[in-house]
């Protein structure tokens, strides 16, 4: 072979090196490696009876026809109480048309929890995952996440980190048809 | 300093008889029976975990801890790794198998909660990629030392360095030249 | 301070660039006054950068909260040891001591090659220049450490809870950017003797010693690394396979390889070509390691908040292999190599051996480190490679280098028979195969562990042997001290002395990572639980609240199996207003054959019972001893020679024309 060549060959395998680096690493820029996708959308929600803060256990499979918002969250979490007003505001407006919101404390200290839900003064209910076996269930990586079911039990969203309202609204709006104008 | 000086400053090896030869044979042995030993331990392979806790423990070492990024749940101090290690004990104790616990968190989790990629799909094409590696180390190493060796025959040695190939001396003399040039070559600063 | 801040670095990138640019037109119309200016420009450059630097730790220092940086990574508590640290706090930060780094290199070859100019300087010069003018427009333009906020907090945020956790992130993270940053001169030199060409050796003799002393650093990052590891994040382990200690380590892998076969060139001219790719490729892969930690593309826990510096880090990646290899390419038929290797057993066969083994270690971490990057970019799906993956794949590999290095510093140069090989390498054969026999004996049945100390073992004697047997050799020859037979074979006996230093770490790693033993117990106030032999009681809790955080102290009173007090250990949990979760610190008894170590992952009912786990790690402690000795002993090897003639400098600081070169140069 001549060196002009084998130059030629050198120079083109490096070009090609050095775009199969550039685009891998264009894609890996593209995507932020805190998002993983659940392989639990689409598929049933895990099912759960937790014991409700200081009250009767409540069961997931029960509200079968409505539509849950399932959100982890912990007393000490700062975003937690970013998304606070989103979640009231969801609640109140959706509670008569077929929509629970569900909270479930996660690694948190019971009076704490009392003192937060006092203080941010929403209503829906609140149960306790003493042991994490809901939150490892659900695949939960942190807190908040919040997780939409629908009435067939299904999971059809889930939210990392604190949720925004219009979206929020936007998909118990097409689940519960509209109900809620 | 010429080479006859350096040959004359090293003193010359005894012949690989008696003694020396020997001392060899005992070498041998030895290098024998330790890879003797290597090989029956491995054929034997490591004693499966006995204990409920150490099998728990060696599943753990294979989960990605989710909220930590980087270590095992076997390793994790954080809260949700240890719930996990207490699900692993309290699943096993239930009679399920490793494979059907590590299904579990993959079901909830995705392949991401493994941490060796999984065996099926594109998982696989990680576990060939050493192979592949070693592959191509292994064929450069060979051209260069091919192709260094082949140049060394054809062309005639430079000037002024003995080149063993080319000497007329015998076997020994060329080991104890050899020799003697290398410990030269060592005292070089 | 911002407005200062931001001058000295706009005028940096002025003078880095005019640096640039007048080493380049200085070196090809071989303009020696200009070369000289951009010379002497380095100077002020590294003083500009190094205001840069002051007017930021000055704004710490001043709780300047007006300047963002500030305000995200300082706080009005913060201790002012840890107010200096969140200088490399955060990513914007970091980056000026990435450039003040930089500089001081730039500086540092500036002042080396004063007098002495060899041709590949100019160039070189040039190429350290452009690298700087990179770091200098990201600090210009995508990252801005000096933006000032509108309406300035009257309290800042504070610095990341696991950077003011610790002392050790004080000396940690400099040390790592000493030893990455470091590979640019290296690099500049092999670019410089690829566009002088002509199949000149001298770059290779001339960065032989940057490249040892850069090593260094980068051993001591990486050690420290571990360390802090260890000794901070309270799980019992000291390397997690996490994505940037795998970056940082594949630098450090071809740069071994790089020491290696340097010496194939200085001896034989052999190996041209390739010591050019490892230098270039060893800057290539620094660059790669830095956009992967700050251009947000991987997890980990070093993983910088989100700024835009990742597509500049693409370019400048693409840049300089594109221009680096491109430029092996160009010059491709200087690159041959005059002689050959004589023989498959000789010390020339063990190197290419050597070298091999290192890049198909550095092409297993590198491939299974963007490996899941891959897969989400071909089909969208995530997969993780983790410690498993790497330890399984990469095992083997260490212990076929581990043969090497246990036989190949005995072999002979050239030419080598096979009897007199069979009799050099008889000392580390058998103490392998003793070591083997022993440890089955005493019921040792990990085969990994097995061969690993059965050759760090032959590793230890055979190089240590050989360094004995040079000094006795060199002693008969003439009538010399040892002290001078030591001395004059410094380099070559400091070298085998670095890999005594690596059996140990080899040992620590075989051990603490067969042997170690854990538990995780729940235990009341004044109750106890045994672990190993030890006797370990929960004694009770302490809480103090310091400036910045809240530390709650648990205590453990510790009996050994005979019923010995010892020691008791400490274990707290830290609580930081700025962190939601709180941060352990472990607490441990290192000792010569084991570690106890503890650590607090939980407390309950205002500390009434606490989780501890404990761990029983063998052979931690012989890890740092044997990276200590690493270190040490390359930092001797890259001493500079004694001249063995007087210089005979011309005052007026001229290039030097080839002869001079050859005195240098054979003088290292």
């Amino acid at each position: 072979m001549s060196v002009g060549v084998r130059r030629g060959l050198l120079l083109t395998g490096v070009l090609a090196v050095v775009a199969v680096v550039a685009a891998l690493l264009v894609s890996g820029l593209r995507h932020d490696p805190a998002d993983t996708a659940s392989p639990l959308v689409g598929r049933t929600a895990p099912d759960f009876t937790l014991p409700e803060l200081g009250g009767p256990p409540v069961h997931l499979a029960a509200l079968r026809g409505q539509v849950v918002v399932v959100n982890f969250w912990a007393s000490w979490c700062a975003q937690c109480h970013t998304e606070q007003p989103a979640l009231n505001a969801t609640w109140a407006k959706f509670r008569d048309s077929g929509v629970v919101v569900l909270g479930v404390d996660f690694e948190d200290d019971n009076a704490d929890a009392r003192d937060y839900i006092a203080s941010e003064g929403s209503d829906y209910p609140v149960v306790v995952d003493a042991n994490s076996r809901t939150a490892l269930a659900f695949g939960v990586r942190g807190v908040p996440e919040t997780y939409v079911v629908d009435q067939s039990g299904r999971i059809v969203d889930r939210i990392i980190g604190a949720v925004d309202a219009p979206t929020l609204e936007r998909t118990l709006d097409l689940l519960v048809g509209g109900g809620a104008q | 300093m010429s080479s006859r000086e350096a040959v004359r400053r090293v003193r010359l090896p005894a012949r690989l008889t008696g003694r020396a030869g020997v001392i060899g044979l005992a070498a041998l042995m030895v290098v024998i029976a330790g890879v003797v030993a290597l090989i029956v331990v491995a054929v034997r392979g490591e004693p499966p975990p006995t204990t409920l806790a150490q099998e728990a423990h060696q599943i753990a070492t294979t989960l990605r801890c989710p909220i930590c990024e980087d270590l095992s749940v076997a390793d994790s101090p954080a809260p949700l790794a240890a719930q996990m290690r207490q699900q692993i004990s309290q699943e096993l104790a239930a009679g399920k198998t490793a494979d059907q616990i590590r299904a579990n968190f993959v079901a909830s989790y995705g392949d991401t909660v493994l941490l060796s990629p999984p065996h099926q799909g594109v998982g696989q094409i990680a576990y060939v990629l050493p192979f592949v590696v070693v592959a191509a180390g292994v064929l450069a190493a060979w051209m260069l030392l091919r192709g260094g060796r082949r140049a060394a025959t054809a062309t005639p040695p430079s000037r002024g360095r003995p080149d063993a190939r080319q000497s007329d001396l015998s076997v020994a003399d060329r080991d104890r030249l050899a020799e003697a040039l290398a410990r030269l070559r060592e005292e070089e600063p | 301070m911002d407005q200062l801040g931001r001058f000295a670095l706009l005028l940096g990138l002025v003078l880095a660039a005019y640096g640039a640019v007048a080493a380049a037109i200085g070196a090809r119309g071989r303009r020696p006054a200009l070369v000289d200016s951009a010379r002497r420009t380095s100077f002020a450059l590294l003083a500009t950068v190094l205001t840069a630097n002051v007017a930021m730790v000055v704004a710490l220092l001043q709780n300047d909260f007006a300047i963002r940086y500030v305000a995200e990574n300082s706080s009005l508590e913060t201790p002012t040891f840890f107010k200096i640290l969140a200088l490399w706090a955060a990513d914007d930060g970091s980056l000026l001591l990435w450039n003040l780094v930089l500089a001081g290199y730039l500086a540092a070859v500036a002042l080396r090659f004063r007098r002495y100019r060899p041709v590949t300087f100019p160039y070189a010069l040039a190429v350290l220049n452009v690298v700087q003018i990179f770091y200098l427009i990201l600090v210009n333009g995508p990252s801005r450490p000096f933006q000032t906020l509108a309406s300035p907090p009257p309290d800042g945020a504070g610095p990341p809870a696991l950077l003011q956790n610790h002392p050790l992130m004080a000396v940690h993270p400099p040390f790592l950017y000493l030893g990455f940053i470091g590979f640019t001169v290296p690099f500049a030199f092999g670019v410089a003797g690829l566009l002088v060409g002509g199949g000149s050796d001298h770059w290779a003799a001339l960065t032989r010693r940057w490249t040892l002393m850069v090593w260094c650093f980068l051993s001591v990052g990486l050690v420290l690394g571990a360390l802090w590891s260890y000794s901070v994040l309270g799980w019992g382990g000291y390397w997690a396979w996490d994505p940037v200690e795998n970056v940082a380590l594949l630098p450090w892998l071809v740069s071994t390889a790089f020491l290696h076969s340097v010496m194939l060139q200085e001896r034989r001219g052999i190996a041209r070509l390739w010591n050019v790719v490892l230098v270039i490729g060893a800057f290539a892969l620094t660059t790669f390691g830095t956009f992967l930690t700050r251009g947000n593309v991987l997890s980990s826990v070093h993983t910088f908040s989100q700024t835009g510096v990742g597509p500049a880090y693409l370019t400048f990646l693409a840049l300089v292999l594109v221009g680096g290899f491109g430029l092996v390419a160009w010059r491709l038929p200087t690159l041959r190599s005059p002689a050959k290797i004589d023989s498959a057993i000789s010390r020339e066969a063990a190197f290419v051996g050597n070298n091999v083994l290192l890049l198909v270690v550095t092409g297993i971490v590198l491939l299974g480190t963007v490996f899941p990057l891959a897969v989400q970019a071909l089909s969208n799906r995530q997969v993780t490679v983790g410690g498993p993956y790497f330890q399984e794949s990469l095992s083997p590999v260490f212990l076929i280098l581990l043969i090497l290095v246990a036989g190949a510093p005995l072999l002979p140069w050239r030419v080598a028979s096979r009897t007199s090989a069979l009799k050099r390498l008889r000392l580390p054969g058998v103490v392998t195969g003793a070591m083997l026999v022993v440890l089955t004996a005493i019921g040792v049945r990990d085969v990994y562990a097995m061969a690993a100390f059965a050759l760090a073992a032959a590793v230890a004697v055979g190089n240590g042997a050989e360094i004995v047997n040079g000094v006795r050799a060199a002693r008969r020859g003439v009538d010399r001290s040892w002290w001078t037979a030591l001395r004059n074979g410094r380099r070559r006996y400091a070298g085998l002395a670095v890999h005594v230093g690596l059996a140990l770490v080899v040992v620590g790693i075989a051990a603490s990572s067969t042997f170690a033993q854990q538990t995780e117990v729940t235990l009341q106030q004044g109750h106890s639980t045994s672990f190993s032999g030890y006797t370990l009681r929960y004694t009770g809790l302490d809480s103090q609240k310091q400036p910045q955080r809240q530390v709650l102290t648990t205590h453990v009173a510790v009996t050994d199996s005979s019923g010995n007090r010892l020691a008791p250990l400490h274990p707290s949990l830290n609580l930081y207003p700025n962190n939601s979760e709180p941060i352990g610190t472990p607490s441990l008894q290192r000792g010569v054959f084991q570690d106890l170590y503890s650590s607090v992952i939980g407390l309950q009912n205002n500390g009434k019972s606490a989780t501890f786990r404990f761990f029983l790690n063998p052979g931690v402690t012989w890890i740092w001893v044997g990276g200590a000795i690493m270190v040490l002993f390359g930092l001797i090897a890259a001493l500079p020679a004694r001249r063995r003639r007087r210089k005979t400098d011309q005052p007026d600081g001229r290039p030097q024309t080839g002869s001079r070169e050859l005195v240098e140069t054979g003088a290292n």
